[in-house]
């Protein structure tokens, strides 16, 4: 497979997000733009400017009208994916952390940033999905995240029935998304290496952390349960999971960026890294980024992946036969059981 | 598919189409003739640029490639651009979008991850270092050193080239001097085999015949479709050729560019290096110069 590279932006990729559809992809990163790509041959549509700080977080909601990004200067802001405009703001005491829609568009998530004695906030907006409506100032449920240590990533379950945060040392706590309790607390990954990533799977039943702790766990929505660990020999940045009919997960992460310099590409280890998803076994990487990756994401209709990298490259990569072909020993014997 | 474009040479320019412009204006329509094999063929009348009428025939094959598609991807693939892309035509444009390298992605089972790492760098610098120290002969640039070359008998290395002609003109002293001047006067260790060279200078080569470089011509930059019963014609104007040896690839069976010519006397070698030095042989210019003796 040839990668497209994708040079947009001037400084360090945050985060990179697929359409539903898989055929856009809008890239974040610290240099205040936010670009919109078409995965197929890499053409950038467009870009959405206005924030005055650097990005950390994008989201598109599933019709892909509606953009939703996250940054250092405070704000949270709403544009329409088509036009570029921007349609609301909505300001913080403190950064933006994450963005996220839930599945059906309807609630936008976002999470400020615990900072200069504000605590960390989530808030949750019941968005209309129509450019041309106003949208609310107000959120439709407000969790001040006090107790529990600083958060670092958050999202939305399926059917908006939990919020699920990860945190600075490693825990992962579940919230009522109607009330904003606090449900349950799993302690997964290592203590004080803080949770990196949350991603879930295609009907967010379950998601996949990743950690600093150099690993990724496979987590049950509704239990907290950890029902896969896969292990890598780096400080993870993200990871996410392949849709069906493919069952791997990839992970991303490299050396932290401030020691990359100090280092060669090879031991930073900048590569993607493919495992399988049930096994936890690694079957392959990806190289090329000269830095670390911030993000990998993959298109919901698994045909590519990209990644965005501390170097300001986002690498998109369309994938070969022998991907969807390959397949475990038992799996192959299974499926051959299943046909006499 | 096929599209084959035969152009008819124009019709010819009788007085009728002279003096009668409108009449090679009335075109025949198109016509269109369905083959056996599925094919088309449309043959057209048109004018040409020069004002005549000329007649094309095509053979077309069409096929039908039906490819799905979301109705809201393809709504958005259809949205003018945007922000700094707004107003620029479609498809990738360089300055945000390149290619990268090719990259094999092959799942294994069993991937050994750990190991690999602990052991990769040693080892990939050792292979890197061999791949990267590409051996190459400085006087055939072939793919070996240039101790084992097997013309180093008969020819120097490509960059001493320019002095070849001199050094002979001198006499075979002008490289062995130097060398010898080594041995003798500086302080530096000669082995011995270059000491002295002027005399023998064969120690190594046991048993290795001595050719008569004194008449052997090198001749450079020959067209890489040359014979070597070509170079033989024509430099057997100038005399007896005792041997014409034209470097071939090995793979590719193609010349390499380089020939030498040896004649069984000197002064006619002396006399073919000064006429077909500059000769121009296929689409190159030939370079002719005596060959000179091996320094390695």
């Amino acid at each position: 497979m040839r990668p497209i590279l994708l040079q947009g932006h001037e400084r360090a990729l945050t985060q990179v997000k697929f359409s539903k559809e898989g055929d856009l992809i809008f890239s974040v990163s610290k240099d205040h733009l936010v670009c919109a790509w078409y995965s197929a041959n890499g053409e950038r549509f467009g870009a959405y400017k206005g924030h005055q700080g650097a990005l950390w977080t994008v989201d598109v909601d599933p019709s892909t009208t509606l953009l939703a990004t996250g940054a250092a200067d405070s704000t949270m802001r709403l544009w329409e994916v088509r036009t570029g405009k921007l349609l609301k703001t909505w300001d913080y005491p403190t950064a933006v952390k994450r963005v996220e829609f839930s599945e059906d568009g309807k609630q936008l998530l976002a999470l400020t940033e615990k900072r200069t004695g504000h605590l960390s906030n989530i808030y949750v907006y019941d968005i209309n999905p129509d450019p041309e409506a106003s949208q609310t100032e107000e959120p439709s449920l407000r969790i001040t995240v006090d107790e529990l240590p600083r958060v670092t990533v958050a999202g939305i379950s399926c059917l908006s029935k939990y919020i699920v945060t990860g945190h600075e040392d490693g825990s992962i706590s579940q919230w009522d998304a109607k009330t904003g309790e606090l449900i349950h607390t799993a302690f997964s990954h290592d203590e004080n290496q803080l949770v990196s990533d949350l991603q879930w799977s295609a009907d967010r039943t379950y998601f996949i952390t990743s950690s600093k702790d150099k690993t990724a766990k496979l987590h049950d929505t509704s239990s907290l349960e950890v029902l896969k660990t896969y292990v890598a020999d780096t400080p993870l940045n993200s990871a996410a999971i392949t849709p069906e009919p493919t069952q791997y997960v990839i992970l991303g992460g490299g050396q932290a960026a401030m020691d990359v310099t100090t280092t060669s590409a090879r031991q930073g280890k900048f590569e993607a890294r493919f495992y399988h998803k049930v096994f936890e076994e690694e079957i392959g990487r990806v190289r090329g980024h000269f830095g670390p990756l911030n993000y990998v994401a993959v298109s919901p209709t698994g045909h590519c992946y990209c990644s965005g990298g501390e170097d300001g490259y986002v690498r998109v990569h369309h994938f070969d036969p022998p991907y969807f072909d390959f397949k475990f020993e038992v799996e192959r014997e299974r499926e051959q059981g299943l046909r006499f | 598919m096929a599209a084959a474009s035969v152009q008819t040479p124009p019709a010819r320019t009788d007085w009728a189409e002279d003096s009668e412009p409108d009449l090679a204006t009335v075109l025949p329509p198109p016509q269109v003739t369905k083959n056996k094999d599925g094919t088309e063929t449309i043959v057209t009348f048109f004018i040409n640029e020069d004002g005549k009428k000329a007649k094309r025939t095509q053979r077309i094959r069409r096929t039908i490639v039906k490819k799905k598609e979301n109705p809201r991807v393809a709504e958005r693939r259809a949205w003018p651009k945007m922000g700094p892309e707004a107003g620029k035509p479609a498809g990738p444009r360089s300055d945000t979008t390149t290619l990268g390298e090719n990259i094999i992605f092959r799942p294994v089972m069993g991937f050994k991850s750990g190991q690999q790492q602990e052991k990769a760098p040693e080892e990939d610098k050792k292979a890197d270092a061999l791949k990267k120290m590409q051996i190459k002969c400085r006087i055939c640039s072939g793919d070996h050193f240039t101790t084992k070359c097997p013309f180093k008998d008969t020819m120097a290395p490509e960059g001493e080239a320019g002095s070849a002609a001199v050094d002979m003109d001198g006499g075979m002293g002008g490289g062995g001097e130097d060398a010898g001047g080594l041995g003798v006067g500086s302080s530096s260790y000669v082995p011995p085999h270059l000491r002295g060279k002027t005399g023998s200078g064969t120690g190594e080569r046991m048993g290795g015949r001595e050719r008569d470089d004194l008449a052997t011509l090198r001749v450079t930059n020959v067209s890489e479709f040359a014979e070597e019963e070509d170079l033989r014609q024509m430099f057997e104007r100038y005399g007896r050729v005792t041997r014409v040896f034209l470097a071939k690839d090995r793979d590719t069976g193609r010349a390499k560019g380089f020939a030498f010519v040896s004649y069984a006397d000197r002064s006619d070698a002396a006399r073919a290096c000064e006429k077909m030095d500059g000769y121009g042989f296929g689409h190159l210019i030939l370079r002719v110069e005596f060959a000179k003796k091996s320094t390695t």
